[in-house]
């Protein structure tokens, strides 16, 4: 697939130009390290933080919340999206308190959320659920509520019971929207996850970064900004973006009528 | 297969707009033999697809009843298959398992239920279609598949609702001619519903003329079988009764 290879090249094009000035220019100013690190200090950062195990452990210990987060998120966001989708009274009662709390869903939960569940792996997963947990009840509303009503139609004269409208017509027809939703709730998460590590815990990425601060360790600090765009990036492009892709251009989708 | 009778089906709705009560349907009785085709036939906004509607069960009826083979309708049902204008195919289901969701959802087994797809498939043609997703085909092809997923399910009614009022006049052609020709073979009974008088006298063994929610008239259509516009075109007899079905349209 030369195009797919080209496309990925074009990609870290931007980024190569990026490495490269940071490589000369850098050393050239003489740029202090306690404001700015050297390209050579952060790639032995980060060998000495895969030698001793730290950086494996903050980077799993972050991914473990995101993970957590979003799973629970889905269990409910879903459900309660397709009860809103199908149900006009249901989502017109909810519909306010998820415009107010939808301002809210973020790191403005972090000080009652570590009273809650203290510092550490609960406050924080209940932040990436609320990020995910918004957008994707909205999502699926959208997604059901945007399935024509003669494919609702045809599936009942074909014979679906409840149960099989559900599984057979409302799931999948939402499935590309609740999948879009995924996928801009995680965006949202993973930056509410830095945040939230860097107030409420003593491990992961965000704390990573955070207490680095402390000892003038740019090369730290630069290198967990690195990991934490580099970790989305692949993500989005490798896990997410294909499966919208696979799903919106597959079924060429509904919206057709 | 069944038959299906309507005694003064009636249907008046609330008009927010107008603040009053509108009647769209108007004491409509009808009576469709097992086997028969009947046409519906009347101008946008005469209450065909209302009709159409109520006895799909999609939206309920607020006079007289609907009965197929002797039981009153409440709702949709396996019993009345229905073909649609938009097709209504489910975009994420291949075109095989579009039409094996009839038999799915009465439990039949997935060997079992794709071959009785298949068969249908084959019927029109579509056999080397079965594994693509509808997005992919042309709207001919589509409907195609539209009128063998509410056949496979083998109801005892078939309603189509202006099924090929969405694709190019050539396709629609075809379409009527594989039509007349799949109902000879399996003789469902069908209620359609067109604008089309041509259409509704090329397919039909009765057309029933309807306007502002009221029966006008019904005409029986001899026309032998099997049907095709090579040789209606031309034909006195078809260009008598569309001509008389239009007037009764036109002056109402």
């Amino acid at each position: 697939m030369p195009h797919r290879l080209s496309s990925a090249l074009w990609f870290c094009a931007p980024f190569i130009v990026l490495i490269v000035l940071w490589a000369v220019f850098i050393p050239y100013f003489d740029v202090n390290p306690r404001l700015f690190p050297h390209l050579s200090s952060v790639v032995q950062a980060g060998i000495e933080g895969i030698q001793d195990g730290t950086l494996v452990q903050h980077i799993s210990a972050s991914l473990l919340r995101v993970a957590v987060g979003t799973v629970l998120a889905l269990l409910v966001a879903i459900p309660l999206g397709v009860a809103m989708g199908v149900s006009p009274f249901v989502s017109n009662f909810l519909t306010p308190l998820f415009r107010f709390f939808s301002v809210l869903a973020g790191i403005a939960w972090i000080p009652i959320a570590t009273l809650w569940f203290g510092y550490g792996f609960g406050a924080i997963t209940f932040v990436i659920f609320n990020a995910v947990f918004f957008i994707v009840t909205y999502n699926t509303l959208l997604g059901v509520s945007t399935i024509p009503i003669h494919v609702r139609n045809a599936a009942a004269s074909l014979g679906a019971g409840r149960w099989a409208m559900l599984t057979e017509v409302l799931l999948p027809g939402a499935l590309p929207n609740i999948v879009t939703g995924i996928r801009t709730g995680l965006g949202f998460a993973w930056r509410g996850l830095i945040a939230a590590e860097m107030i409420a815990t003593n491990v992961g990425l965000g704390y990573m970064l955070f207490v680095a601060r402390d000892f003038y360790r740019t090369e730290v600090i630069v290198l967990g900004m690195i990991v934490i765009g580099v970790l989305w990036l692949l993500l989005d492009r490798l896990v997410l973006a294909p499966i919208e892709r696979a799903t919106i251009e597959r079924w060429g989708m509904v919206r057709r009528a | 297969m069944k038959d299906l009778t309507i005694r003064n089906l009636s249907k008046t709705y609330f008009d927010p707009y107008a603040g009053t009560n509108v009647t769209a349907v108007h004491d409509v009785s009808l009576k469709v033999e097992q086997g028969e085709f009947v046409c519906i036939v009347g101008p946008s906004g005469c209450g065909k697809t209302t009709i159409l509607n109520m006895i799909a069960g999609f939206i309920p009826h607020t006079g007289g009843e609907i009965l197929v083979g002797g039981r009153p309708v409440k709702g949709p049902g396996a019993d009345r298959g229905v073909v649609f204008q938009s097709f209504a195919l489910f975009p994420w289901r291949t075109v095989l398992e579009n039409v094996a969701f009839g038999p799915k959802m009465r439990g039949v087994r997935k060997v079992e239920r794709e071959k009785i797809a298949h068969e249908y498939l084959a019927l029109v043609k579509l056999t080397e279609a079965a594994g693509r997703y509808p997005a992919e085909l042309s709207g001919g092809m589509q409907q195609r598949v539209g009128v063998v997923r509410a056949l496979a399910n083998e109801p005892d009614v078939l309603l189509m609702d202006e099924p090929f009022a969405s694709v190019d006049a050539q396709t629609r052609m075809t379409l009527q001619e594989e039509l007349t020709r799949i109902w000879q073979e399996k003789r469902p009974t069908v209620i359609f519903i067109t604008h089309d008088v041509a259409e509704a006298v090329f397919l039909g063994n009765r057309v029933i003329a309807l306007s502002k929610g009221r029966v006008l008239e019904e005409i029986s259509v001899d026309l032998p079988r099997p049907r095709s516009w090579d040789a209606l075109n031309d034909d006195a007899r078809f260009k008598e009764l569309s001509g008389r079905v239009l007037q009764l349209v036109r002056s109402a």
